[in-house]
């Protein structure tokens, strides 16, 4: 009994410590090497393309990384002590500095002016980033005291405790970097695009935020195509919601409130039709309307948007009524109204909002949509806004500057729209899409 | 639109060959080899095509064509309207006049035709005839032939030229209205006999006494016609167009060909092609889809995340903003001067290989896609119950295979109808290939092009080549597959569902 004390102090309690505590930091550091460890063997084939020296050094860096990365398991496994990851990690740094270098010395090809691009620093990042964390982690004190496999039963309660309050802190930080890369990736094309529409000249080239000009939108603005396009698809975007929402409203509200004959048959339809792909309709809806006269008008395609919004709008639309108490009805009924006083003194009101959301899905559908306004809408003072946008950048000239700030006048609103609508749009598809 | 109608008495184009005479004394000629006797044969000439005919000249290795609106005496000022080889013709094709719009003969047998379909003329051939397509009616038209020699030289040094003036004095009319009968007819019978149902559903309801139902017919029938009319009656359509023979050239006189279409579908060339690189195309798109988009919900999911509103707004704008767009945009930060090139200090064409060209397409896509599938599964796991997350939590289970066991066995009630419809929305992605690369870079005749997929292609067929009977035959064909892959979808998850 008496030596059981300095046992605890100079045995290792290597079971008892690997079984019941490990800094949770250690665990993490495996996760972060093993991401940049796959993120730098994804980036070795772009290195390959870009040149010859980076795919040397960056080869180095991912060696590097794959040691660092086992010495980092080998540790949480099985406390093989921290020396092994620091000198592994101090490594790390040399191909990451020599390839930063050799960016730095190389001439840009853009109007950079220097080798060291933006891809350069992040792709340097993903080593210099995990490595210098390694570092840290593995020389600190916690994790040494921890790996000397020494701790006492009250230091590793203690271990437990902070493990507990630094393991959120760390689930955050991952979750930041992980959602800054997705943000990035989102930012990128529309950051460049803003820089497009600002920039001199109908070109791509030049640097973000190098020179300004309004040239594109006052040509755009001041020409006539962007107004025809423009009044093509608010004639065409407003009739379909207004016809989609008269043929919607009725169906959906009978749908939610009645049971009747053929309702079954008439609801499996409308999903049937979700069913179809554009293609089976594209050949023939073109023939029909052909023979019809309705190629380059607005009716046309008005018709055509309606029917395709159509299942989704009465899915979305029967949901909403479904949440309209039915007390309400019967009260008006026993009032003495009748069946379609009802509907549009109690129940039309009532889900004003909802109607409002799905008019805006069918407004966004006839706004958006490309294939069919293509196909129908062949003369030039007929087309939709999709189809004059895309026939700024034909194979005949490419007025990229153009587009740009035709393309931000377009989709700065409803993506403003869709974003504020978000939640009311996601709920009514779920309702319709995934339910149904 | 040129060469789009047929010919019709009343558009005959009237060429005046008179002016032929004209012309000639006006130019200087310069030696007797080299007069050709160039006519137009006024019977033959058609709506925006004239047909004209000329003598050999010993010694030429090629004969070209020029045109233009006005006099010339130079090509500069003319356009190279075809060009006539000489050569051997006797391991050649003759394919029979009337099979393309540049009918040529030789001799007044049909002419002979090389790998690439250009005319080829006998050394000892007396005179050619080609119909000349594209012209504008009504419209003076000056032509020239040109002899040239080995070296590529015209054989009369002199004077290049050797013009006759063609005028046509018909105005371009419009083609007469098609029929619209049979479409009338079908639409109004259609819509007869779902109101004619829609009454019988509605008198037998009331006649079981279902008061409060009186009108219920009466308002689906509105959403219910148009969809008769406006979705089932051209899919019927486009069932029975692919059985015909329905092309541009002759609208509403279509011929039954059984199953004629569908035997060219299957057996076209690049038909495995493009059904394989769609099916990858598709695959790896929901793949991407559905695990970045589950990776970020999962992200996203952290009721104690900052930002996490502002994260939500930002990682949706791929779906808010318009697809064409976005698709353009990347189309712009691909080329060798855009952004992308620009990040990475390189000075590459990414559209201009074929495997970059897929790759670049389905990368763009994989951006397109994710917010649909992110913001779908977010839905999704917050109506996974908590409690069961935090008894596992408390019972030492690790992340893993909390997510593992927990998280995915509740989302699949979702992934299983979600991926579905990733499937059949990438199947038909049209605007991503069709704005990217329009099926290029590499592009054959009559084949679907490199990043083509099926539903480009068919855009193609229909469109371009106005094959439309050909093109109704495709879409079944993918209409079909499309059926057999969510069955065979529907099935296999079932099963694993009745396993586990």
């Amino acid at each position: 009994m008496s030596t059981a004390p300095t046992a605890a102090a100079t045995a290792p309690h290597a079971d008892l410590v690997l079984g019941w505590y490990r800094p949770v930091e250690v665990d993490g550091m495996v996760s972060l090497l093993g991401v940049a460890l796959i993120v730098n063997l994804l980036l070795l084939p772009i290195e390959m393309v870009r040149g010859a020296d980076g795919t040397l050094l960056h080869g180095l860096e991912v060696a590097g990384l794959v040691w660092l990365w086992t010495a980092a398991r080998a540790l949480a496994r099985g406390l093989t002590g921290t020396t092994a990851p620091i000198v592994a990690a101090g490594l790390c740094f040399v191909p990451a500095v020599m390839s930063l270098r050799h960016a730095a010395g190389t001439t840009g090809i853009a109007a950079t002016g220097s080798g060291l691009t933006v891809w350069a620093l992040w792709s340097a990042a993903w080593v210099v980033v995990p490595a210098g964390l390694a570092f840290i982690t593995f020389s600190s004190r916690a994790v040494v005291a921890w790996s000397a496999g020494t701790l006492v039963t009250a230091g590793a309660e203690a271990g437990l405790a902070r493990n507990s309050r630094l393991r959120p802190r760390i689930e955050q930080a991952a979750s930041h970097a992980g959602l800054m890369h997705a943000a990035a990736l989102v930012l990128i094309p529309v950051v460049w695009i803003l820089d497009v529409a600002i920039s001199p000249g109908n070109g791509l080239g030049g640097s973000i935020g190098d020179a300004f000009t309004g040239e594109h939108f006052a040509r755009v603005l001041g020409g006539d195509s962007f107004w025809i396009w423009l009044r093509n698809s608010v004639a065409v975007s407003l009739g379909t919601t207004l016809l989609g929402l008269a043929l919607a409203v009725p169906a959906g509200y009978a749908f939610s409130r009645f049971r009747f004959r053929g309702r079954d048959a008439a609801m499996f339809s409308f999903l049937l039709v979700q069913m179809f792909p554009g293609v089976i309709i594209l050949v023939p809806y073109f023939l029909v309307m052909k023979s019809l006269g309705l190629l380059n008008t607005w009716l046309g395609l008005i018709l055509a948007y309606s029917v395709t919004a159509l299942p989704l709008c009465v899915w979305m639309l029967k949901g909403f009524f479904d949440t309209v108490p039915r007390e309400l009805e019967e009260a008006a009924l026993l009032d003495g109204c009748n069946q379609a006083q009802v509907f549009r003194r109690v129940i039309l009101p009532l889900s004003l909002p909802a109607v409002a959301v799905t008019a805006l899905f069918s407004f966004l559908v006839a706004w958006n949509e490309f294939l069919l306004a293509l196909t129908f809408n062949t003369s030039n003072d007929m087309y939709t806004l999709p189809v004059g946008l895309a026939s700024m950048i034909s194979a005949t000239g490419q007025a990229w500057g153009d587009f740009a700030a035709a393309s931000l006048l377009v989709s700065l609103p409803v993506a403003a729209l869709f974003i504020v609508f978000q939640r009311f749009l996601i709920q009514g598809l779920s309702a319709g899409g995934v339910k149904g | 639109m040129f060469g789009r109608g047929r010919s019709h008495p009343r558009w005959t184009l009237l060429v005046v060959t008179t002016l032929a005479l004209a012309a000639l004394t006006a130019l200087p000629v310069a030696s007797a080899e080299s007069v050709q006797d160039i006519t137009f044969d006024e019977d033959a000439a058609q709506y925006r095509r004239v047909r004209l005919t000329a003598a050999t000249v010993p010694g030429a290795a090629s004969y070209e064509v020029w045109f233009a609106t006005a006099q010339f005496n130079d090509t500069a000022a003319a356009m190279l309207h075809s060009t006539l080889l000489v050569g051997d013709t006797s391991d050649l094709d003759r394919p029979a006049a009337g099979s393309g719009y540049d009918d040529c003969w030789v001799d007044g047998e049909a002419a002979a035709r090389d790998a690439s379909g250009r005319v080829v003329v006998a050394a000892t051939a007396g005179n050619w005839t080609c119909d000349l397509t594209g012209l504008t009616p009504g419209v003076a038209h000056w032509f020239a032939v040109i002899a040239l020699g080995e070296d590529g030289a015209p054989l009369n040094a002199s004077s290049p030229i050797h013009a006759v003036t063609a005028t046509s004095e018909v105005v371009d009319e419009p083609p007469p209205p098609p029929d619209t009968t049979p479409y009338l007819i079908a639409i109004g019978g259609i819509a007869l006999a779902l109101v004619a149902t829609l009454l019988v559903l509605r008198q037998r309801d009331a006649r079981d006494g279902r008061a409060l139902a009186r009108n219920a017919h009466a308002y689906i029938a509105p959403a219910l016609l148009a969809l008769a009319i406006l979705t089932f009656y051209p899919v019927a359509y486009g069932i029975w167009l692919g059985f015909t023979n329905a092309h541009q050239t002759h609208l509403g006189d279509n011929a039954f060909v059984g199953l004629a279409n569908f035997v060219t579908v299957l057996t076209a060339s690049g038909f495995l092609r493009v059904t394989a690189f769609t099916l990858v195309w598709t695959v790896i798109n929901v793949a991407f889809h559905v695990s970045l988009g589950l990776c970020l919900a999962l992200l996203l999911d952290r009721a104690d995340l900052r930002g996490r509103t502002a994260y939500r707004t930002c990682l949706l704008l791929p779906w808010a903003i318009p697809s064409y767009i976005s698709v353009l945009v990347w189309r712009g930060m691909l080329q060798p001067d855009g952004l992308v090139n620009d990040l990475l200090g390189t000075d590459l064409d990414m559209l201009a290989g074929e495997s970059a060209a897929k790759v670049a397409v389905i990368l763009v896509n994989i951006w397109l896609g994710v917010p649909f599938m992110m913001m779908a599964l977010s839905g999704a796991l917050q109506s996974i119950p908590q409690d069961m997350h935090e008894a596992a939590k408390v019972d030492g289970v690790g992340d893993w295979h909390r997510f593992r066991h927990l998280t995915l066995p509740n989302l699949k009630s979702a992934l299983v109808p979600l991926s579905l419809l990733g499937f059949i929305w990438t199947f038909n992605m049209f605007n991503v290939i069709y704005l990217m690369t329009d099926g290029g870079p590499d592009l054959w005749f009559g084949e679907p092009g490199a990043t083509d997929i099926l539903i480009t292609y068919v855009y193609d067929v229909a469109f371009r080549d106005g094959a439309y009977g050909l093109a109704a035959a495709w879409s079944v064909v993918i209409f079909a597959m499309l059926v057999a892959f969510s069955w065979f979808y529907m099935r296999r998850t079932d099963a694993t569902e009745a396993v586990a």
